[in-house]
């Protein structure tokens, strides 16, 4: 076990892990790729309103939505109330930065230390994103012109929330993740479909 | 395996053919209903604006589908879109509450519809007005031009949007205000053509004005590609009449075009040249040679139209049943070879036969004339309810068509400008009849839609208008870009506020600002105390930036009630001329809860004690500030 660790990668599994690496770039810092998409079609909004999540800001129609919200009594949605919109672009490169490091000094256990702690922040992220949905949909101002029952906006998926049908959707960015969080797998499946070597 | 594939392709390849050929059938074959069909949702091909006449509005139609869209207000106030109920848009309209808008001209660059304003006149009033098209409000009014009565021939913008212009339709002495026995009219009583210049912003200015023979200036248009510089003149009434004009004007075989060179006579009025009268510097052409002319034009011409070429002026005698065509090149030979008849009032005339090219038979009643692009010409026949088309070539009549009644303008898809689409052509008819379900003795007028992509003239549509459209101007909708919203970033009105913190009644002796926000679904503040005699100004500012989300703001029993577009601010001034409580309200249905848009001015007796600042209560703001981004 101890020596598995220790051990290191052959060259195309290498190669994996800076890709790894690579994929985690464009979701970094600048807005460019949102994490997840929201869309709120109405008969009045045959276009729709649009909610980008980026890794450190939201954009789209905040504003009208904002207003729209405010006659349930929902909270005004700023990015300013996201503490994660601080942390998150840095922990990524965290993990851009583990995975090439894992790849250069060619230690196993780096890897594999990287991976399990972009799995536990996945796993956080996740949940923290259902938590303020729930806040969203549950804190609402009990002097709202339109009292509705609470409610929880769909994490992943379609819901129809008065005359809204809403749609919410991981972004591209999200499947960047997602698929740098496989390559994990997919270099262990190598690695064992080709035999470990004792080096 | 290579037959299977080769087999599957004809296949397709046989389809695609037959759905191809199913498809030009359908076109070719399709009935005017389905010409005229646009389908819900969808958008039509071009924008028509159609002059509103004494309405003193412009009209907007989408075509092909002859769906009325919006009107414009421009020389009448109109509570509908509160123009000439604000501050800005009642000084605008200068006290006048009618105006006689005739004349839609659309700005043009290199002799093409840009697609940047709409210029109209007022005739009776002699103001012109730009309506910008990145918003189809009416930015700017011009005038009353000094010395021009009724402007009539106006404004028929120059290739670049250089000029517009304007002329005296009923001659009077200058400048406007003096008298004179009419009985004098001959001696004292002068036409005045005027030239207003745009500046690149579109602001007009007076560029200069020429005096001229106490004729009826009728209409006019601009020369283009090798007339450019050039604008043409029709009149009537050279007899000089001033009394029984049907009978006294409509004696002479010949009345006149007169070419202004622009130019020129701008030139002059930067050389120094001219006299002032009424306030501004007037060319004499006894003393400035060389800016007018006059080309003999027969019985009363009416219509002048210059061909998308720029090398023929079409001018419709309107006692004669012929479309009278003169040449710009034989006009220029002339002039060089100074070949003149006579000179009128210092003004050379050419000699009829040294700048006519051809006369069209064309009917009875002619006036006006407009072009598809593909080497013919189109003139309505008041008389004969019809328009004849007829080629700039052969000058041969070609086809006919039946309108419904005595149309007077026609106006044909792009086609005041040197590349009509050739697509439509609007019959604008002064008289509807028996068109339309019966409304009772106030007709409504009519409108036909006419394809003009066949050989033949096939009528597609019929439609009634409210009064009275004169010229119209089709534009291709792909030229203009209007704005959905007024982005508040760019709301620099010195009155606006755009948080709640900033929202407050302010009074400075009898003079009470509120400085006001609208947002759905409140007023802020929507509780205001007043003092009976205050000069109260509302200044409203709607925060909303979503599309069609207008707010008004209506005063109970009074005139006021002005409609704020989203990031838009407006001023309102109204007077408190009674104590009591006056409720006031949002007049634009705006939301699920537009009922509650309301509030309430307290109006004390005078005398009483007031706040010098009043400012919305702390939960308010917050309320507000949760709405609003910063």
């Amino acid at each position: 076990m101890v020596s598995y660790l220790a051990g290191t990668f052959r060259g195309s599994e290498r190669r994996w892990i800076v890709v790894a690496a690579l994929v985690l770039l464009p979701v970094f810092f600048l807005p460019v790729l949102p994490v997840w998409t929201m869309s709120l079609h109405a008969p009045q909004y045959p276009e729709g309103l649009h909610l980008k999540i980026y890794a450190n800001t939201i954009r789209g129609d905040l504003d009208k939505i904002n207003l729209l919200n405010h006659y349930v009594g929902m909270h005004r949605i700023t990015p300013r109330d996201f503490q994660e919109f601080t942390y998150m672009p840095q922990l990524l490169t965290l993990f851009g930065v583990m995975a090439l490091l894992a790849a250069l000094v060619n230690r196993r256990w780096l890897a594999i230390l990287g991976w399990l702690a972009f799995t536990g922040f996945a796993v956080l992220m996740f949940s923290d994103y259902a938590r303020w949905l729930w806040h969203y949909g549950h804190d609402l101002d009990p002097r709202a012109a339109i009292k509705l029952q609470a409610f929880t906006p769909p994490l992943i998926g379609y819901a129809k929330m008065a005359n809204f049908r809403v749609l919410s959707l991981p972004g591209p960015g999200t499947l960047l993740l997602g698929f740098a969080w496989l390559l994990g797998p997919v270099v262990w499946w190598i690695e064992h479909r080709e035999g470990i070597d004792a080096r | 395996m290579k037959r299977w594939i080769a087999g599957t392709l004809a296949g397709i390849a046989a389809l695609v053919l037959l759905s191809h050929i199913q498809g030009c059938g359908g076109a070719s074959g399709s009935s005017a209903a389905q010409k005229v069909y646009v389908k819900p949702g969808e958008y039509d091909k071009y924008y028509a604006f159609l002059s509103g006449g004494h309405s003193g509005q412009v009209f907007v139609y989408g075509l092909p589908s002859c769906r009325h869209i919006t009107n414009i207000p421009v020389f009448t106030p109109e509570p509908a879109k509160g123009y000439g109920f604000d501050e800005d848009s009642k000084k605008m309209l200068g006290g006048f509450v009618w105006g006689d808008a005739h004349h839609p001209g659309l700005s043009e660059t290199n002799g093409d519809y840009d697609g940047r304003w709409l210029f109209i006149n007022d005739m009776p009033h002699a103001r012109i007005a730009r309506i910008d098209l990145k918003d189809f409000t009416t930015r700017e009014i011009f005038g009353p031009i000094p010395n021009i009565s009724a402007a009539h021939a106006c404004p028929y913008p120059t290739p670049n949007t250089e000029y517009v212009f304007a002329a005296s339709r009923f001659s009077v002495p200058v400048p406007i205000g003096t008298l004179s026995k009419v009985s004098d009219y001959a001696k004292n009583f002068k036409g005045i053509i005027a030239g207003v210049k745009v500046s690149p912003e579109g602001h007009m200015s007076l560029g200069f004005e020429i005096l001229m023979p106490p004729f009826d200036w009728d209409l006019c248009d601009a020369g283009k590609g090798p007339s450019m510089g050039w604008q043409f003149f029709t009149c009537y009434n050279s007899e000089e009449a001033y009394d029984s004009l049907e009978i006294k004007a409509s004696q002479n075989e010949m009345d006149y075009v007169a070419a202004v060179n622009w130019r020129a006579a701008q030139k002059a009025i930067d050389d120094g040249k001219g006299t002032m009268i009424g306030g501004t510097k007037v060319l004499d052409p006894k003393q400035v040679p060389g800016i007018v002319y006059l080309v003999p034009t027969p019985k009363s011409p009416h219509g002048v139209d210059v061909d998308p070429s720029g090398q023929y002026i079409c001018a419709s005698g309107k006692l004669q049943a012929e479309v009278t065509v003169h040449s710009f090149k034989k006009l220029m030979a002339a002039i060089d070879a100074k070949k003149f008849e006579k000179e009128i009032d210092g003004i050379p005339v050419l000699r009829y036969e040294d700048v006519l090219e051809a006369k069209v038979p064309v009917g009875l009643g002619p006036l006006h004339t407009e072009f598809d692009g593909k080497g013919n010409a189109y003139t309505s026949l008041f008389l004969d309810s019809q328009i004849a088309k007829w080629s700039l070539t052969t000058w041969k009549v070609l086809d006919k068509i039946d309108v419904y009644y005595s149309i007077g303008h026609l106006c044909a898809s792009e086609g005041n400008t040197m590349h009509p689409t050739g697509e439509y052509l609007l019959a604008l008819d002064k008289l509807s009849k028996d068109r339309y379900l019966n409304v009772g003795p106030s007709h409504p007028e009519g409108a036909q839609l006419i394809d003009l992509r066949g050989p033949k003239m096939e009528l597609l549509y019929d439609f009634p208008t409210y009064p009275e459209p004169h010229y119209a101007e089709i534009i291709l909708a792909s030229k203009l870009h209007p704005e959905k919203i007024y982005p508040l970033a760019e709301n620099h009105d010195p009155y606006a506020v755009k948080t709640a913190e900033e929202a407050r009644v302010v009074r400075k002796g009898n003079r009470v600002d509120v400085y006001m926000i609208s947002i759905r679904t409140h007023f802020t503040p929507d509780v205001i105390h007043v003092v009976q005699g205050d000069e109260v100004f509302f200044h409203d500012t709607n925060l909303e930036q979503d599309a069609d989300i207008t707010h008004g703001f209506g005063i109970l029993e009074s005139n006021c009630d002005m409609q704020v577009e989203p990031g838009e601010t407006k001023t309102m001034r109204w007077v408190a001329n009674r104590a009591g409580i006056v409720p006031f309200y949002c007049s634009n249905f705006c939301s699920a809860l537009h009922q509650e848009m309301q509030g309430y001015i307290e109006v004390a007796p005078p005398g009483t004690h007031v706040a010098a600042v009043q400012r919305p209560a702390p939960s308010r703001v917050a309320e507000d500030a949760a709405l609003v981004r910063r």
